[in-house]
C-alpha cells in the first residue's frame, strides 16, 4: 500500500511537472476559453444594459437602452443609457426631445455642449417630460446612474430613473 | 531553542557541473520563454529580456548549487514586487495620464484585472452569470489587452501547478511587503495574536458576502492596501476620496510599516482575502512541506522564520504546516537539523526530500519565469526606455 500511495504520489509530482510545461502552450489558452464559454456578462451598471431600439435625429443616432435596476443594496439608482453617435456627427450643441419608452411622446429634453477637445468634461442637463424620469442639471459624472461621459465615438448619458 | 550542538553543520554545496546540469533545463525554458523579447525591435525590451533571463537562470542555479529556496526566492519576488508597479504605473500614465481609473473607463470595460477579486466574483457569477468588475470578459479589454477570461486562465493554469504556492511565485504583490521584512535584521513587534491568522479569512468572507450585496469588487473598491501603487477609483465625491484614504492608509500599514517591525507578510498573513482562497488549493497540490517529527527538537526556529504564522507548535508536533503554507521555503532554511523538508503527498516524510524540492522548483520556477519573469521584464523594459 505505502508503496503504491508513493508511486502515486510520485506520478502526480510529474504529472504536475509536465502541466508547468503545458501551461503556456495548452493549458493556459484552454482555461481562458472555458471561462469564455460559461456565458458570463459584465454587471449591466457599468455597460448600460442592452440596446431597445435606435433613433435617426440629423445626421447622428441615439440609442436608448433598457433601463438597469440595482441589485439588492447596490449603492445606485435605476437608469436608462441613451447613446449619441458617432461624436464626428454631432452638432456643437446637443439639444433632442427623447421618446425613451417608445409611446410616440417625448419623455425627456436632453441638451449638451460637445467641446472639440476629446478628453474636456461633459456637462448635460435633463429637462423631466414625464415624472417616471429624474431631471438632471449640470451634471457631469459623479455617479453611474446619473452622468454624461464620451467612450470611444459615443456620448453617452444615463438618467436616473424615478421610483 | 537550537543550541550550537545541535546546529547541523553546513551543508556542503552541490557542485557547479551539477547544478549546471540541473539548472540547464531552466535554462532552456527562460530562453524558448523570452525569445519573443529577444526579437522585440525596441532595445530597451531585448536588454530587458536578456537581463531577466539571466537573473532567473542565475537565481536558479544558487537554488542548487546551495540547497537553499527561501533566500533566491525573495531575490525574485522582491523584484517582480517592486518593478510590476513601475511598469504598470508607466503604462497607465501613458495610456489616460492618471493612476484614477475614470468612470468612462470602467463604462468601457477598460479597467485592469489583476486575480485578487477572483474569489470575490465566483457567488455573483454563480448566482446571476454577472461580472461584478468594470472589465471586459474576452480578449480585448484591460490594461494588458488580455480580458478577465485571460487572467483567470493563467490564474488557474498556475493554481493547479503550485496551489498556495502561488503565493510565492506569481503574486505581482506580495514582493513588496517580502523586501520590506527583510529590511530589519530583527523584528521590533515579536509578539504577534495568533488569532490575527484568521483575519484573511474574515476579509474573504465578509468581502464575498459584500461583493454579492453590493454587485461590486467590494474589496477593489474599499480595502485593497495595493491600490495604492497600481491604480484607484479616481476621486469622483467624498466616497471616492475616502476610498483612495483607505488604500494608502492600508498600504503603509500592512506592506511598509508592519512588515518592517514585524518581519513577517502582514498583509498576506492578515488581510488578504485572496490568500485565504488559494489556502484551499493546498490540498489539492501534491507539493507540501511537512515536518519530520524524528529529527525534530523542536527549536521551533521554523515557526519563527514562518512569514504568514503557518507553523505553530500543534502543528509542528503534528508534522506538517497549517494550509496557509505558501511554499516559501523559509522554514525548510532555517531548520537546523534538516527536519524540515519538502514533501511529495503519498510518499514517506523525510525519504528523497531534495528529489521533492526539485520537482516542486521545476514546476514553480517554470511558472515564476513565464508569469512574473514577463512582468519583472516589464519593469527592467520601463526604466531602460529612459537610458537607452
Amino acid at each position: 500500500m505505502r508503496m503504491l500511495t508513493a508511486k502515486l504520489g510520485y506520478t502526480g509530482a510529474g504529472l504536475t511537472v509536465f502541466a508547468a510545461v503545458l501551461a503556456p502552450f495548452l493549458l493556459y489558452g484552454l482555461f481562458t476559453k472555458g471561462f469564455s464559454s460559461l456565458g458570463l456578462h459584465i454587471d449591466e451598471m457599468y455597460t448600460g444594459g442592452p440596446t431597445v431600439r435606435t433613433v435617426q435625429a440629423a445626421g447622428y443616432a441615439i440609442v436608448i437602452h433598457r433601463p438597469v435596476s440595482p441589485h439588492m443594496l447596490q449603492r445606485e439608482k435605476s437608469f436608462v443609457q441613451l447613446d449619441w453617435k458617432p461624436v464626428s456627427a454631432l452638432p456643437l450643441h446637443v439639444s433632442d426631445l427623447v421618446d425613451i419608452d417608445g409611446d410616440g411622446k417625448p419623455d425627456v429634453h436632453v441638451s449638451f455642449d460637445v467641446p472639440k477637445d476629446p478628453k474636456a468634461r461633459l456637462h448635460v442637463d435633463v429637462e423631466s417630460l414625464n415624472p417616471r424620469y429624474e431631471a438632471m442639471r449640470n451634471v457631469s459624472k459623479e455617479k453611474f446612474s446619473a452622468l454624461i461621459v464620451r467612450v470611444n465615438d459615443v456620448v453617452l448619458v444615463r438618467v436616473p430613473v424615478a421610483h | 531553542m537550537a543550541t550550537k550542538a545541535q546546529v547541523l553543520k553546513a551543508r556542503e554545496p552541490r557542485s557547479a557541473s551539477r547544478s549546471l546540469l540541473l539548472t540547464l533545463p531552466i535554462a532552456l525554458w527562460s530562453l524558448l520563454m523570452f525569445s519573443g523579447w529577444f526579437k522585440q525591435p525596441n532595445r530597451s525590451q531585448q536588454i530587458a529580456g536578456i537581463i531577466t533571463v539571466v537573473f532567473m537562470v542565475i537565481l536558479f542555479f544558487m537554488m542548487m548549487r546551495t540547497w537553499s529556496t527561501y533566500r533566491w526566492r525573495r531575490w525574485f519576488f522582491v523584484a517582480l514586487g517592486v518593478l510590476f508597479p513601475v511598469g504598470f504605473i508607466h503604462q497607465v500614465l501613458v495610456m489616460r495620464g492618471t493612476m484614477g481609473i475614470p468612470i468612462e473607463e470602467m463604462i468601457a470595460g477598460r479597467t485592469p484585472f489583476c486575480f485578487i477579486p477572483i474569489p470575490l466574483l465566483i457567488l455573483p457569477a454563480a448566482l446571476y452569470k454577472t461580472v461584478v468588475f468594470p472589465g471586459s470578459i474576452l480578449p480585448g479589454g484591460g490594461m494588458s489587452g488580455g480580458g478577465m477570461a485571460a487572467m483567470a486562465g493563467i490564474w488557474l493554469a498556475i493554481t493547479i501547478v503550485v496551489g498556495k504556492g502561488w503565493c510565492s511565485y506569481a503574486c505581482f504583490f506580495g514582493g513588496i511587503e517580502e523586501g520590506m521584512a527583510s529590511v530589519p535584521a530583527k523584528a521590533t513587534l515579536r509578539k504577534i495574536d495568533p488569532r490575527w491568522r484568521y483575519g484573511p479569512w474574515a476579509v474573504l468572507l465578509a468581502m464575498t458576502l459584500l461583493s454579492l450585496a453590493l454587485f461590486e469588487p467590494a474589496y477593489c473598491m474599499w480595502l485593497c492596501p495595493f491600490k495604492a501603487v497600481s491604480e484607484y477609483v479616481a476621486a469622483r465625491n467624498t466616497v471616492g476620496m475616502v476610498q483612495n484614504g483607505i488604500f494608502i492608509v492600508l498600504f503603509a500599514g500592512l506592506v511598509i510599516a508592519l512588515p518592517l517591525l514585524t518581519k513577517k507578510r502582514t498583509q498576506c498573513a492578515f488581510f488578504c482575502p485572496f490568500g485565504a482562497f488559494q489556502s484551499i488549493f493546498n490540498k489539492t497540490s501534491v507539493f507540501e512541506v511537512k515536518i519530520d517529527r524524528a529529527r525534530c527538537t523542536p527549536c521551533v526556529l521554523c515557526q519563527k522564520s514562518c512569514p504568514t504564522l503557518s507553523l505553530t507548535e500543534e502543528s509542528i508536533a503534528k508534522g506538517e504546516t497549517l494550509m496557509s503554507c505558501m511554499r516559501c521555503g523559509a522554514c525548510v532554511d532555517a531548520c537546523p537539523k534538516g527536519a524540515v523538508v519538502w514533501h511529495i503527498r503519498g510518499t514517506e516524510v523525510a525519504v528523497k526530500p531534495e528529489r521533492a524540492r526539485l520537482m516542486f522548483l521545476y514546476a514553480a520556477w517554470a511558472m515564476a519565469i513565464m508569469f512574473g519573469g514577463s512582468i519583472i521584464a516589464d519593469g527592467l523594459a520601463t526604466i531602460l526606455h529612459v537610458f537607452v
